[in-house]
């Protein structure tokens, strides 16, 4: 089932979200998301919709796996929920050994907020819905 | 015992899960290299292929945040609970109305349990494992190769794409950071980088001549400007990322 891997080796990639067209509730998103990045355990977060891109995580080594990540989660969700009839997905939840990725859309923002184990996945599920 | 035996003991141990607690709808056993283990008998193995095929895509970069331990997927009317045990994945998919505490104590005590059973009882592995490799004698010592230099790898850039437009714009070029140009052209002794590999996260790749970015607004922020006609071949939009690569002459 496990692919080969490609390997590229990686080098300077983006750090800092960029600044373009924003709708008012993707301001709103990215201001919870930088309230979120101060919670503790948390490492940082990906945004993307059909304009732009922000993300913002503290080792951007890891950019491109995580973004990668990011998408396949979310895209599980959707497909899971079709399958299943489990109807709107709300958030999926991957848990590893050493990190968290809490994936959400909301609107049309596709949010995924990476942490630590430690960290209160409930927490941040509040302040991002609280929109 | 083999693992056929294994599958009927799991089967009996997820019908009678269900049996317990009604509201899971489907559960079902698999392993990390595709495999079903086991599956309750309303779950069809269609349905658990594609499941697999869905959760391949994350299993496959979850070493990144040091392999999947569980996965759980909220939707508005249920869920669905993947945790790994050994290197099994164990997926129980439950109505909304389910009391997951109730769901938990069930399936994280009793398949651990039964698992645990089954291997003390004959400790044959679930998994069907490869044959161990032929240990071959040891060959007369040949000189070392030389690796071959850096030039072979390709530095990588994960940019974001932005529009190029304009009418004097070749359809052809895409514009990238002089930083990052001269990055790659003192990385090959100052050659000239002319052209560009691009490549999607869905696997569309193009070459693209390239120019340093002109507008000083998208300096320094990672991004690729690409007139309509690449993003059109590529099937991407401004604001999705891309690989690029320099392509060496």
């Amino acid at each position: 089932m496990v692919k080969k891997k490609k390997s590229f080796p990686e080098t300077a990639a983006i750090t800092e979200p960029i600044a373009v067209e924003e709708t008012t509730s993707e301001k709103d998103v990215r201001a919870n998301l930088e309230e979120i990045k101060t919670y503790d355990g948390v490492i940082g977060y990906i945004l993307r919709n059909s304009t732009s891109a922000a993300i913002d995580l503290k080792d951007p080594t890891k950019i491109i796996d995580y973004a990668i990540l990011s998408s396949s989660a979310l895209e599980a969700s959707e497909k899971l929920c079709e399958l299943f009839d489990l109807g709107e997905a709300k958030n999926i939840n991957v848990e590893g050994k050493d990190i968290k990725v809490l994936s959400l859309v909301i609107g049309e923002n596709r949010i995924s907020v990476f942490t630590e184990k430690n960290a209160d996945c409930e927490k941040i599920l509040r302040k991002l819905h609280s929109l | 015992m083999d693992n056929e035996v294994y599958a009927f003991a799991l089967k009996n141990t997820l019908n009678e899960i269900r049996n317990v607690c009604p509201d899971i709808t489907h559960t079902f056993i698999f392993t990390e290299d595709g495999e079903i283990l086991a599956a309750d008998e309303n779950t069809h193995e269609k349905t658990i292929i594609q499941v697999i095929d869905t959760f391949d895509g994350i299993l496959e970069k979850a070493e990144k945040i040091g392999g999947v331990e569980g996965i759980t997927l909220e939707g508005s009317k249920g869920r669905v609970n993947v945790s790994c045990i050994k290197d099994i994945y164990f997926a129980t998919v439950t109505s909304r109305k389910a009391d997951i505490n109730y769901v938990n104590t069930v399936t994280q005590v009793l398949i651990p349990t039964v698992l645990k059973l089954l291997e003390k009882i004959y400790p044959t592995p679930l998994k069907n494992t490869p044959p161990p490799p032929k240990i071959e004698p040891e060959k007369t010592e040949k000189p070392p190769i030389e690796p071959e230099p850096l030039l072979s790898e390709l530095p990588v850039n994960q940019l974001i794409v932005e529009n190029l437009g304009g009418l004097l714009v070749p359809s052809d070029t895409v514009r990238i950071d002089n930083e990052i140009l001269s990055q790659w052209e003192k990385l090959y002794e100052d050659r000239k980088i002319e052209e560009v590999e691009i490549e999607t996260f869905n696997g569309k790749k193009t070459r693209c001549k390239v120019k340093p970015i002109k507008d000083s607004k998208y300096e320094g922020k990672g991004v690729i400007q690409m007139p309509e006609k690449v993003q059109l071949a590529l099937e991407i939009k401004k604001g999705e990322l891309v690989r690029a690569k320099p392509v060496i002459q």
